[in-house]
């Protein structure tokens, strides 16, 4: 075996003279490197078949301009980069423009209404079909923020936690980055098996992912979208959201309960713990919020930070402590409620094995997922509601771009945060989770509504 | 819930019917690392029993390497811990050389060294992103196969495989490495140090990744050395045994590194030993780099088919896993009359029976991450 | 109290610094090599599926030996003798040679045993090694056939060419 070392083979180097492009007519550049010093072959060897590589699918590139080395030296060098920063820049750019163009929403949720109202009043149908037609086409359009925000979030998620991994994420389904792939994912699984397993409690298994999925729609409802945009304009918002978003962790609970599967208990156990939990901080860090607003009506308390002190918006976040706590308390509480990392482990891949809803498949799995980020959105609009100003534009001077624009960005700020806290850290364990809330953020979210009380005080 | 999981011996341990339930982990659970079962019986989120059940990767190379000649055992050897293949190479071609006597050249020895700790860091890197996952945050994973992608690339441009390497040869190494290769790691180099204290922001003193594993699965110094464990497991632990320094193979004792060591014996500590043991592995590269002379990195007369003289022979080195070590006999034949490896991975899991006991089953995962097995090795 | 507020305030810069690097490499180009669009051509050394020259090989059976895995068989080509045909006289050339990729190791050691020059057999670069079959793995060569390219169908008793594969000889030699 001592003849390789002796043949001081030349090195692999990666010129481009190693790559062969397809068809090319043979190798002797190629192997040039390898060949040189080997004496010439003593028969005269069979012509080598052209080389080739497979080039069926695409190009080939080197093994060295793959390595980050060579890639982070000069990334505006590279083409893709600098396409994407554009289409980036134009895609914010398009959606303000397109702002300004539309206007405030209100208004025209103002004249289709009044063209409802003129259309019943032509056909001489009682009054009340006006509101009838128009309460259902509120509830769709409240269902499909809660359908469509599904396959929006999971392709953004995934887009976000690959470039964040130094991946691309999905990329060939639909084309244009792989908009479509949670859309062709839904079919799947819309087509998929739906396995119920012999061990699982049929009717509660296939109830679990209604009750999970069903609190979220209806706790849309009072949601603010804009100025006057909400499908129902609640006194008592705040408190119907709380209330309703509670309700999902009865379908967790069910769900493990009924998978017949000890992971899946397992999970469901833990998720019930922790729901509870946290809805404590989670309702106690908006009680500031509350007093200062003076209102539980979401449309109220983001009225109530219109304005600027000397051009830096008086949302409520800017308020010396009390508004950054609050925010932050809020913010951790509603990760937890999402069952997201660090908050996971009701459904921790690594020691449960996905939790409750292991045992599911298809499109009750999915159902979960719609549900997880119904409520992601859900927290989003709440955060950017309470602590961001609601749709009140961060800038004094601007008067243009409608309040909606500014409240969707506002919210997916916040679910960019989520998806950013979920793919940085890693998941406490269960009893430091209760720790956690029970002896840091209730204790805090308290102190914070005394901080708050005296400040009111002493304003 | 199902009794017809439940582990006949269990029902013994538990008289008074509690309501103790046994699962299975593994060995297709995700986070067991290959295909390791353990049997848990737990009592609400709290292990009472742990029962590791090996086996399921068992391809009986100590017995293959008695009807194999001695350079096709250095292909089996690539098979046992397949993430840090170097040192197996390493370990069998020591014990062999020993066998027939056989001196390496210089370069030949700065070669092996360079390759081992370069596998040193991949495999860290491969237990770093995997744990990383284990504690559930699953970005470092990708970050630390990002740079452990390119440690593959080095080995793939001076061997030509990736995983398994078979490059360490009787007598030396398979081929000499290039001035640009040279380049290359040092390149390499120079982009992973900035890493590691990216890693340590990420995930070293996470404060959630320091709760989940400080102060948990604590093995004391004496307890490490009863059961036998070594590597990082055991300087996690704050015993100082390292092969490197201890019994220098290789001309170890020429570098200039350091021993990393655990305080308590925590999660974290093993972790921390692993992380820092990177950090002088790339001293050692750096000192390596610049030790590399020319001159043959082979030995001459290595026989084709060496049938050394009856005897026996017992090397090991300071594997990424511990002390791994080869016992051989020869019986004058073509291929050994007995390979008995003594495989860190073995005695590391042995502990966890003790470990795991009185933890949650979070922590199971915790603990059976920082162990660092690789079933492969456990199995042989 | 200092104590208490210290350790807050440590816990909360280490997690926005944690937060801080997974945000400078998400604006980073990406290091990923989109697989089947864009192919990694491999170093020079680079073992990938064998190769095999019936033009070259002497039948001296070393690299049979040299096999950890005894993947590789092959049968010496015979001539009659002149002086008496009934007795087969063995001569340097190959008659049939078989490589089975089901076991090989892809291990070098016998493109490092083969002593013509250059190689009989040697490691291409192809890593696409993709079969559909345990037959397919089973790749001869015989006279008549090009390389190590065929493989054996025991249900059809022929020999075949693989399909909707890459055939491993058009891949670049390495020799």
């Amino acid at each position: 075996m001592s003849e390789p070392a002796k043949e001081k083979e030349a090195v692999p180097a990666a010129t481009p003279a190693n790559v062969v492009p397809a068809g090319a007519a043979a190798a002797p550049a190629a192997a040039a490197g390898t060949v040189a010093p080997k004496p010439a072959p003593k028969a005269a060897a069979k012509p080598l078949p052209t080389p080739v590589f497979n080039e069926r699918h695409g190009k080939l590139i080197l093994n060295s301009r793959y390595w980050p080395t060579e890639l982070w030296k000069s990334p505006w060098s590279l083409p893709s980069y600098r396409k994407g920063a554009l289409v980036l820049f134009g895609l914010i750019a398009g959606i303000l423009l397109t702002g300004a163009a539309v206007g405030e929403l209100s208004r025209w949720a103002d004249k289709l209404y009044a063209l409802i109202a003129a259309f019943v009043a032509a056909r001489h149908w009682p009054a009340v079909t006006t509101d009838a037609v128009w309460d259902l086409i509120k509830i769709l359009i409240v269902l499909h923020v809660v359908l469509i925000n599904g396959l929006w979030a999971i392709w953004w998620e995934r887009k976000i936690s690959a470039h964040i991994q130094s991946r691309v994420g999905p990329t060939y389904a639909g084309g244009w980055h792989g908009w479509a792939q949670t859309l062709l994912d839904g079919v799947k699984l819309l087509l998929k098996e739906d396995i119920t397993p012999t061990a699982a409690d049929k009717w509660v298994h296939a109830l679990a992912p209604a009750i999970v999925v069903a609190p979220v729609i209806i706790a849309f409802a009072p949601v603010t979208f804009g100025k006057q945009l909400a499908a129902a304009n609640l006194d008592m918002g705040v408190l119907y959201i709380f209330a309703f978003a509670g309700i999902s962790v009865i379908g967790v609970i069910m769900a493990g309960w009924a998978s017949g599967n000890k992971y899946s208990l397992l999970g469901g156990l833990r998720a019930s713990a922790q729901l509870v939990s946290y809805e404590l901080p989670r309702g106690f860090s908006i009680v500031p919020v509350l007093m200062f607003a003076g209102s539980l009506n979401l449309s109220t308390i983001a009225d109530a930070q219109a304005g600027y002190w000397h051009g830096l918006p008086r949302w409520f976040i800017f308020y010396p402590v009390i508004g950054p706590l609050a925010f932050v308390i809020f913010l951790i509480a509603s990760v937890a409620e999402t069952n997201r990392t660090p908050f996971d482990i009701p459904e921790a891949e690594s020691e449960l094995v996905s939790g409750f809803h292991t045992e599911y498949s298809g499109m009750k799995w999915s159902i979960f997922f719609l549900a997880e980020y119904g409520y992601v959105l859900l927290a989003s609009f709440l955060l950017a509601t309470f602590f961001l100003g609601g749709g009140a534009s961060p800038f004094a001077f601007d008067h243009v771009i409608p309040s909606w624009i500014w409240m969707l960005g506002k919210a997916m700020l916040m679910m960019f945060t989520f998806l950013w806290i979920r793919w940085t850290f890693p998941r406490l364990r269960a009893d430091q989770l209760m720790d956690f809330n029970w002896k840091f953020l209730l204790p805090w979210s308290f102190a914070n509504i005394a901080f708050a009380g005296l400040f009111l005080l002493f304003r | 819930m199902n009794k017809g999981a439940m582990a006949p011996d269990q029902e013994q341990d538990t008289p008074l019917k509690s309501d103790s339930m046994f699962i299975n982990l593994g060995p297709q659970h995700p986070s067991t690392h290959g295909v390791l079962r353990v049997g848990l019986t737990i009592d609400g989120e709290m292990i009472t029993k742990a029962v590791p059940d090996v086996g399921y990767l068992h391809r009986g190379t100590s017995k293959l390497a008695e009807v194999r000649g001695y350079h096709h055992c250095v292909v089996l050897t690539d098979r046992w811990d397949y993430v840090s293949a170097m040192p197996n190479n390493l370990v069998f071609c020591l014990a062999a050389e020993r066998l027939m006597g056989l001196n390496v050249p210089p370069r030949g020895d700065v070669l092996r060294v360079l390759m081992c700790e370069l596998n040193r860091i991949a495999s860290h890197l491969l237990f770093f992103g995997t744990y990383g996952i284990d504690i559930g945050a699953f970005t470092p994973f990708l970050y630390a196969f990002r740079e452990r992608e390119m440690i593959l690339d080095l080995f793939e441009m001076v061997s030509g495989a990736r995983l398994t390497y078979n490059y360490i040869r009787l007598g030396g190494v398979m081929v000499d490495v290039t001035d640009e290769w040279v380049a290359k790691c040092r390149e390499f180099i120079e982009y992973f140090k900035p890493r590691l204290d990216e890693y340590d922001t990420l995930l070293t003193y996470n404060p959630i990744f320091m709760a989940r594993t400080e102060k948990v699965g604590l093995i004391p110094p004496q307890t490490a050395v009863n059961w036998g464990l070594s590597g990082p497991n055991l300087r996690g632990s704050g015993v100082n045994y390292d092969v490197r320094k201890a019994d220098p193979y290789c001309g170890y004792e020429q570098y200039d590194f350091e021993i990393p060591l655990g305080k308590t014996g925590s999660c974290w500590d093993r972790y921390f030993c692993r992380v820092s043991e990177m950090r002088q592995s790339v001293r050692i590269v750096l000192q390596a780099l610049d030790k590399l002379a020319p001159g043959p990195v082979m030995a001459p007369g290595v026989a084709k088919v060496p049938k050394p003289q009856p005897g026996e022979a017992y090397a090991h080195v300071e594997g990424a896993r511990g002390d791994l070590g080869i016992f051989l006999v020869s019986d004058g034949q073509a291929s050994p009359y007995r390979m008995h490896v003594k495989a860190p991975s073995f005695m590391n899991l042995a502990i966890l029976q003790e470990l795991l006991v009185g933890n949650k089953v979070s922590d199971v995962i915790a603990i059976l991450g920082s162990t660092d097995i690789v079933l492969g090795e456990v199995d042989r | 109290m200092i104590e208490y507020f210290s350790k807050v305030f440590r816990g909360a810069w280490a997690t926005v610094a944690g937060m801080m690097v997974t945000l400078k490499y998400m604006v980073k180009p990406s290091v990923t090599v989109h697989y089947p669009t864009e192919k990694l051509v491999p170093f020079e050394r680079f073992r990938g599926a064998l190769l095999f020259d019936p033009g070259t090989c002497i039948s001296c059976n070393l690299c049979v030996k040299a096999c950890p895995s005894t993947c590789i068989t092959l049968e010496n080509a015979t001539i009659p003798d002149p002086k008496n045909p009934a007795i087969k006289k063995k001569v340097a050339k190959v008659d049939w040679y078989t490589i089975d990729f089901g076991k090989c190791n892809f291990c070098r050691l016998c493109e490092e045993s083969c002593p013509t020059k250059p190689k009989s057999v040697w490691h291409s670069l192809d890593y696409e090694v993709v079969f559909f079959s345990r037959d397919e793995m089973v790749r001869c060569w015989k006279a008549g056939t090009k390389f190590v390219g065929q493989y054996w169908d025991r249900k059809e008793k022929a020999f075949k060419d693989p399909e909707g594969q890459i055939q491993i000889q058009d891949v670049q030699a390495r020799r």
